[in-house]
């Protein structure tokens, strides 16, 4: 008996070293939480060292503006400026007043105006299912638009709406300021494109606290939709700034199938698979956290380039025709010959 | 050689297993009786909840648990040894300090202990008991706020030690148990993802480095309770106090749950009078707990 109670007071004197770690916390004051979002972002964004930012300099640059009484909006836009440095549209500061943003597309070209398609080339008479806008238009290519990749794609749904446009001679996908959402669509989507296994791309993922410690590339590979619908006539895909994050992986998948064209504008990139955190404040931070190659093995972090690269000019949108997609009818015409 | 020994090794096995259960049969209807000691209990409390693979701040609120406990005197050895079944489930809502994020953990648990115990130590009515239990362990936090680090998976299955101390005495005319049970797992396996990991590219097949061996270097887990069962007539009603921590730290992932309960329960020991035991109403009773 003894010996059992010495055994148990060995363990219970052993106790405090068990896991031992310790961890950071931050005070919820403008330095502190200066220092939180600083602190994560050195910890975990995944980009430092492909852009070449010295992320130690930024922070002296910026900390030295903050005082003891800056208030809590000008210590939101001092953070805004700071994190502006990144480039990167997934990279987001969220308060309850505000959201702080880089969005690429803001700075070009929009490319794209729903009202001149429904108009005048939908004639307002469209089909709508899983989020994906669709007809066989007059010339007898089919256009479907599809906006946002957090819609839900399903199965059944994508079967209706490749079935409604198997008589066209080609098939226009506008993904133009689609701003992104589920990589899981993606793959839905893809997958009634190809015939075979694809390699889609490869991804990693931030090991450690270092800005270069990094798991080895993960490859990935796409399936086709087995006993589903597929459509596998000439295909073009309408891109633009807009078109960001999962768009921006999609428009890098499908560039590279045989029989896709990609038209418009250099997409938005963001390739970086985007993680949260938050300050002591309440404050969200959003911030790329695991990269993500496309299926060349390149970052598409800038943006994917098209095959063809075409802005909607004014005098075209003045007689109510989209430049962009008057082009795509041009590829599609000249395949068909 | 190897063989004539392995056979004569068989034989003598088979005759000691035989006349084990030959003895088992003769003394059958001595066997006492084992009544199971079940208290089903609610808790409610504080939890304190830090997980960096989603958030760098820790997380505080409520703390529901329903945790269902039995225990028995070993068929074995009934008066030296005893089992306890453990399974609960818990529910944590807890908020950011600024208030403006909420943080759901849903966990469920099963453990399963044997302990030896040793009667009337130091003073009468005194017992401990003192062995090992295995635990699964496992469930998710979810934080809405964010993107794809909205979850975090826990699954733990550990095997550790398993004591209580138990103090059988009266208040006036009211017979109280009053019990310290810890739960301490040693070593175990558990799942982490990597640093900033997706559950995404766990989908899209990258499995590696996600089981872990874990020992007090890495994760550390204690589940202990004081609690008082007072005996109102064949009912049993626990009142308590339970505390768990779980912490571990794996993938430069720390983790550090706390939760602080008051426990109330109602309970009771339930024999099992089938046709079989009719004729042994009058056999000796062995409680695990109570006696």
């Amino acid at each position: 008996m003894k010996r059992w109670l010495n055994i148990l007071l060995l363990i219970f004197a052993l106790l405090p070293l068990a896991a031992c770690h310790e961890e950071v916390e931050w005070k919820d004051n403008p330095y502190g939480n200066f220092d939180a979002l600083w602190t994560i972002l050195d910890e975990h964004y995944c980009f430092f060292a492909y852009k070449d930012i010295d992320w130690q300099e930024v922070r002296s640059r910026y900390r030295s503006r903050i005082s003891k009484d800056i208030t809590s909006r000008e210590l939101f836009d001092l953070c805004s400026e700071m994190l502006k440095e990144l480039q990167d549209g997934h990279v987001n500061l969220v308060s309850s007043y505000d959201v702080s943003r880089y969005w690429i597309w803001e700075q070009y070209p929009e490319n794209y105006n729903e009202r001149l398609i429904d108009e005048h080339y939908l004639n307002f008479n469209y089909r709508r299912a899983s989020g994906i806008k669709y007809q066989i238009l007059s010339n007898n290519y089919a256009y479907m638009y599809y906006g946002d990749f957090s819609s839900g794609v399903g199965d059944g749904n994508l079967d209706v709406v490749l079935n409604d446009l198997a008589p066209s001679d080609g098939l226009i996908i506008d993904v133009r300021n689609n701003g992104g959402g589920y990589l899981t669509n993606v793959e839905t989507l893809v997958g009634r494109f190809i015939d075979e296994r694809i390699y889609a791309g490869s991804i990693q993922h931030k090991t450690g606290k270092g800005h270069n410690e990094f798991s080895e590339p993960f490859k990935y590979y796409f399936e086709p939709a087995r006993g589903r619908v597929h459509y596998n006539k000439p295909i073009v895909v309408l891109a633009n700034r807009g078109s960001f994050s999962a768009t921006n992986n999609f428009v890098s998948i499908m560039k590279s199938l045989p029989n896709v064209t990609v038209v418009g504008d250099t997409t938005g990139g963001g390739c970086g698979l985007p993680f949260t955190s938050e300050l002591p404040n309440g404050w969200s931070i959003r911030f790329s956290a695991a990269p993500i190659t496309g299926p060349d093995g390149k970052l598409t972090e800038f943006g994917v380039e098209p095959d063809v690269k075409v802005d909607m000019t004014e005098a075209d949108m003045a007689q109510g025709k989209d430049t962009i997609l008057e082009t795509a009818f041009e590829i599609l015409k000249h395949k068909r010959s | 050689m190897t063989r004539k020994v392995d056979i004569r090794f068989l034989i003598v096995m088979l005759l000691v297993a035989c006349g084990w259960q030959c003895a088992l049969a003769q003394d059958s209807d001595e066997k006492p009786l084992r009544p199971v000691a079940t208290v089903i209990s609610a808790q409610y409390g504080h939890a304190s909840l830090l997980d960096t693979y989603l958030s760098s701040v820790r997380y505080g609120g409520h703390a529901m648990s329903i945790n269902y406990e039995a225990q028995q005197a070993t068929s074995f050895a009934p008066e030296s040894w005893t089992r306890q079944l453990s399974v609960g489930v818990d529910y944590d809502y807890t908020h950011n300090p600024a208030g403006n994020h909420t943080l759901h953990s849903l966990m469920v648990d099963g453990r399963w202990g044997m302990m030896h115990r040793w009667k009337d130590v130091f003073t009468s009515g005194l017992q401990f008991q003192l062995g090992g239990a295995t635990q699964l362990r496992g469930g998710v936090l979810y934080n809405a706020n964010n993107s794809n680090n909205v979850v975090s998976a826990r699954i733990n299955w550990n095997v550790g030690l398993l004591g209580q101390a138990i103090y059988n005495t009266h208040i006036k005319r009211l017979p109280i148990t009053v019990r310290y049970q810890a739960a301490l797992p040693v070593v175990g396996v558990f799942f982490a993802p990597d640093y900033d990991e997706a559950y995404y590219e766990i989908y899209l097949g990258n499995h590696s480095n996600l089981a872990h061996f874990g020992w007090w270097g890495n994760r550390f887990d204690l589940d202990h309770m004081l609690s008082a069962d007072l005996h109102l007539g064949n009912t049993i009603l626990r009142i308590g106090y339970r505390n768990r921590v779980s912490t571990s730290w794996i993938n430069n992932i720390s983790t550090r749950d706390m939760t602080h309960y008051i426990v109330i329960g109602l309970g009771g020991e339930f024999l099992n009078i089938g046709a079989k035991n009719r004729n042994k109403l009058n056999n000796k009773v062995i409680s695990s707990v109570y006696q």
